[in-house]
């Protein structure tokens, strides 16, 4: 122990009762300490995900300062909800033996919640919504049953000629295709 | 459309998301974030890189399977087929929009026929082109030919010069000997097919060029194209 620290002299010479108040102070405040951090990681943790999934929502504007930060977080949370779970999981373990049964049940929850965020920022709701198409499978135009009036998106690279029902695009909106070797991005 | 190759690289993209209703998506192989309109890179590794455009149309199957007999069409994923929306076209006009252009020339849910020349972009408002069709337009120095196809759905955009020359183009007159759908040019009075082809005249076997073009909503096309002209005639 430093000499210079103020209190170390004085608990020596303090009866053995009132030292046991100031350690069980000093627990105190470096339990509090633990709370703040494990609340302020949890927080981020929480916040890696759902700030895109709030700014990225859909029928909602999009400002383009909010959309820069939503991909930026986006970016990160796979790495950074794992830090931060792994972080308040050691915070969570290291208070667990001086707290009651709520607080107790507080921690287990908040844990819930933390994982659930580096669970979601590892998946793509978005995918969820609007599946995308693994391994197209592609019919001659003779063995197709669209209606003559349906429209399509068409390309033509080389000598070949394909066609994508916009019914079908509209809600994959995405397909990964390659024609005459040219590997193209169809979206619609 | 887009080529999915940059800086010698195949990128495969995937759905992650929306921007005033035109999607966001990234490559698996850097996590770049791309604009489904522009095909530009907005955040990210690749942030400023641009996609190729492939020239696409917007047809109906009618029309292309006239075009294409060896052609192949997306067969629908069976596991998804409930989710098609057959009435896409006014299911996706009654959605709310979420940016508009009060005092611009048209409503948001207008549809428009959206092009770029060398920077400079126009939108022809739908009812007008159909109404009108064929338009000759000059955008930034180059003649352009809009045709709506003899379906009435279809549309094609074409360079209006034949031979370095400028031409003007209209539709011929359907008659009881001639029911075929034809365009004819002022300059050589050649036939033409909606593929932009002369089928018949002095400039039989040619082909005009094509000028890439895009069927979108007033409002997104707007957002995107802030010094977009809009065609009046």
């Amino acid at each position: 122990m430093s000499a210079s620290s103020p209190s170390t002299p004085q608990l020596h010479g303090q009866p053995p009762d009132l030292q046991k108040t100031d350690r069980h102070e000093t627990d105190h405040r470096s339990s509090r300490w633990i709370w703040t951090a494990f609340t302020a990681t949890a927080l981020a943790a929480l916040a890696l995900f759902f700030i895109p999934m709030f700014v990225i929502r859909p029928f909602r504007h999009q400002a383009p300062r909010a959309l820069l930060l939503a991909m930026a977080v986006r970016q990160r949370a796979p790495l950074g909800t794992l830090i931060a779970a792994l972080a308040c999981f050691v915070l969570a373990f290291a208070l667990w033996r001086t707290v009651d049964r709520w607080r107790k049940i507080l921690l287990v929850l908040t844990m819930l919640l933390v994982a659930f965020s580096a669970v979601m920022a590892r998946l793509n709701h978005f995918e969820w919504m609007f599946h995308p198409i693994t391994g197209p499978q592609f019919l001659a135009q003779s063995a197709s049953k669209l209606d003559s009036k349906e429209m399509i998106m068409a390309v033509h690279l080389g000598d070949d000629f394909r066609a994508y029902p916009i019914s079908q695009m509209a809600y994959h909106h995405i397909l990964n295709d390659v024609v005459a070797g040219v590997p193209i991005a169809v979206t619609y | 459309m887009w080529t999915r190759t940059v800086n010698g690289r195949e990128l495969h993209f995937y759905l992650a998301g929306i921007n005033n209703q035109n999607f966001l998506m990234r490559d698996k192989e850097t996590g770049t974030w791309w604009q489904q309109i522009t095909g530009k890179a907005i955040y990210g590794q690749l942030h400023g890189a641009a996609l190729g455009l492939v020239l696409s149309d917007e047809l109906t199957f009618g029309q292309w399977r006239t075009e294409s007999p060896s052609g192949q069409v997306l067969a629908p994923v069976a596991k998804y087929t409930k989710e098609y929306d057959p009435n896409w076209e006014p299911d996706v006009a009654k959605l709310p929009v979420v940016i508009s252009f009060p005092g611009t020339e048209l409503k948001s849910r207008d549809l428009v026929i959206g092009l770029t020349i060398n920077g400079a972009a126009r939108a022809y408002p739908w009812e007008t082109f159909a109404r009108q069709s064929p338009v000759v337009d000059r955008v930034n120095g180059t003649p352009l030919l809009l045709a709506l196809g003899p379906d009435g759905k279809s549309f094609r955009v074409f360079v209006s010069r034949i031979d370095g020359k400028d031409a003007e183009f209209f539709l011929q007159a359907e008659t009881s000997e001639n029911k075929d759908w034809a365009l004819l040019d002022t300059a050589t009075a050649s036939q033409w097919n909606f593929q932009g082809c002369a089928i018949s005249g002095p400039a039989g076997g040619k082909c005009l060029d094509r000028i890439p073009a895009l069927k979108d909503y007033w409002f997104d096309w707007r957002n995107y194209h802030p010094h977009t002209t809009v065609y009046k005639h």
